[in-house]
């Protein structure tokens, strides 16, 4: 079954969980791009996939994260976009998961009047990265963790240009705030992923900054107001904690998957992202497979 | 005499520069009280946005343009406060948001009305790291050093950056001032520094702290 069919007949797929996270525990230093690692230690990085598909992740997200070129461009790496974006599909196709999709997450940058973003140029370094991960062979591509629905559309598109035929999930993140979910520039969760649908998304969700308790109540009302939405859901590990000399996710991986275990009935893929590891998709496998 | 503090409020509550710095040079051109004007006026506009955020009626763009409304002003109001006061009556601060944090609005608010309380504001920015703040704070002499942080994950900064001022060896030490919606009155005692819980708070520990 291709993703495309899974996404679209279910049951559930079941997604990983964070990545830099663990790549830091395997030695990146903090705040060095991690896709380089994609070549100079791609047995690592296949291993931070491999532990994911041990437990129990059918779908790996590729290490590229970063990958647009807006972004390499901040540590000096643009020119290798194509090399990068490649090699992190095969550090994770080594991982030997059913899945392989190619991840991309925001261009870091902002539309007037909060930044000086160019979406012409957005569109350009999108297609580029995706054409990179989908040459290299991605299954599909994942729009993740965008603040903006215009920057999200842009996405879409350029990977819906520039990958034909491959499924495109996008992803984006909302706060709690006191009239409900929204994104950073306030586009209200369910009217936008409701716009990515139109906007031809094969699966469309939100990922990052919420709570796995508040992922379950914004979830439940994108599920219940789109029924004919494929929708895909990676809350993080609670929210950090301040601890001596630093911070922690510090969420009980049951916790997080007693929130996600009811949702694998309707939705489309279910996983983590910041703080969340392995012992986080082996609880959601384990309490979807009790559900 | 203040001409239309509402006014002021209202334009930066609409995020409407033009009016703001058209505002600004009335205030200016007349005899009004400056500092009144940016507290009672455009910064107390800047409060209502902030409350108006709180409220989850204004998001990221209404916030960036009510401080660019603010600025605007302020490109008008500093220089010429600065002209009525004379250079630097409570000397210098240096003020930042800490290295990985990129969060400028409440920062921003502190510094102008830090510079309308007479302080030369040394501004440098988001995502500052401990040797930038410690290096301008060399350069000025300054007396406060200001930092904020948003997010738990950067708070730890301010604790590096007491350290650092500690390890510098200054011959008269900078205080060290933080803030930021995860810091408290517990944690500046913990990490040695002294807080204000908000803008307008900030600017009285600074006149306290440089007594």
């Amino acid at each position: 079954m291709t993703l495309a069919e899974r996404l679209a007949r279910g049951p559930c797929l079941r997604l990983d969980g964070g990545l830099g996270t663990m790549l830091l525990a395997r030695g990146l230093a903090s705040g060095a791009a991690p896709e380089p690692w994609n070549v100079e230690r791609a047995a690592d990085v296949t291993a931070v996939h491999r532990a994911y598909v041990e437990a129990g992740a059918e779908a790996v997200q590729t290490n590229s994260f970063g990958g647009h070129p807006a972004r390499l461009a901040r540590h000096g790496l643009e020119s290798r976009c194509e090399e990068l974006n490649a090699a992190a599909v095969a550090a994770a196709r080594a991982a030997g998961a059913a899945y392989v999709i190619g991840d991309l997450g925001p261009t870091g940058e902002y539309l007037p009047p909060v930044g000086k973003g160019e979406p012409d140029e957005w569109r350009r370094g999108f297609e580029r990265q995706a054409r990179a991960l989908a040459q290299a062979g991605a299954d599909g591509l994942h729009v993740e963790t965008l603040s903006d629905l215009r920057e999200a559309r842009v996405a879409l598109a350029a990977a819906r240009l520039a990958a034909p035929g491959l499924p495109v999930l996008v992803s984006l993140t909302v706060e709690r705030r006191p009239r409900g979910f929204f994104t950073l520039m306030g586009d209200p969760a369910v009217k936008a992923l409701r716009a990515l649908h139109e906007a031809g998304a094969s699966a469309c969700g939100l990922n990052c900054s919420i709570t796995s308790a508040d992922m379950a109540v914004v979830a439940r009302q994108a599920l219940d107001e789109l029924p004919e939405v494929r929708l895909v859901f990676q809350p993080n590990a609670g929210q950090p904690e301040a601890v001596d000399g630093g911070w922690r996710y510090a969420q009980p991986p049951e916790d997080f998957a007693r929130d996600l275990a009811p949702l694998s009935a309707r939705a489309a893929a279910l996983g983590g992202c910041c703080g969340t590891d392995p012992r986080f998709v082996a609880a959601l496998a384990r309490a979807v497979g009790a559900a | 005499m203040l001409p239309d503090p509402a006014a002021m409020c209202e334009a930066v509550v609409q995020g409407d520069a033009q009016a703001a710095e058209r505002l600004a040079r009335a205030a200016v051109d007349s005899d009004a009280d400056l500092v009144a004007a940016v507290e009672q006026g455009f910064a107390a506009g800047l409060r209502r946005v902030g409350e108006l955020w709180e409220a989850g009626d204004y998001f990221l763009p209404e916030l960036v343009q009510g401080a660019e409304a603010m600025k605007a002003a302020m490109g008008v109001l500093l220089p010429a406060l600065r002209g009525r006061t004379g250079p630097s009556r409570r000397g210098a601060v240096v003020i930042g948001t800490v290295a990985g944090d990129l969060h400028d609005i409440g920062k921003g608010l502190v510094g102008v009305l830090l510079a309308a309380h007479g302080f030369e504001v040394h501004d440098l920015g988001t995502d500052v790291p401990v040797e930038a703040f410690v290096a301008r704070a060399r350069e000025t002499g300054a007396r406060i050093v200001a930092a904020s942080a948003l997010l738990i994950t950067t708070m730890q900064a301010q604790r590096e950056l007491v350290r650092a001022v500690t390890a510098a060896g200054f011959e008269r030490p900078p205080a060290v001032l933080v803030g930021g919606a995860p810091t408290s009155a517990a944690w500046a005692r913990e990490i040695g520094a002294a807080w204000a819980e908000n803008a307008l708070g900030a600017a009285r520990v600074a006149l306290e702290l440089t007594a």
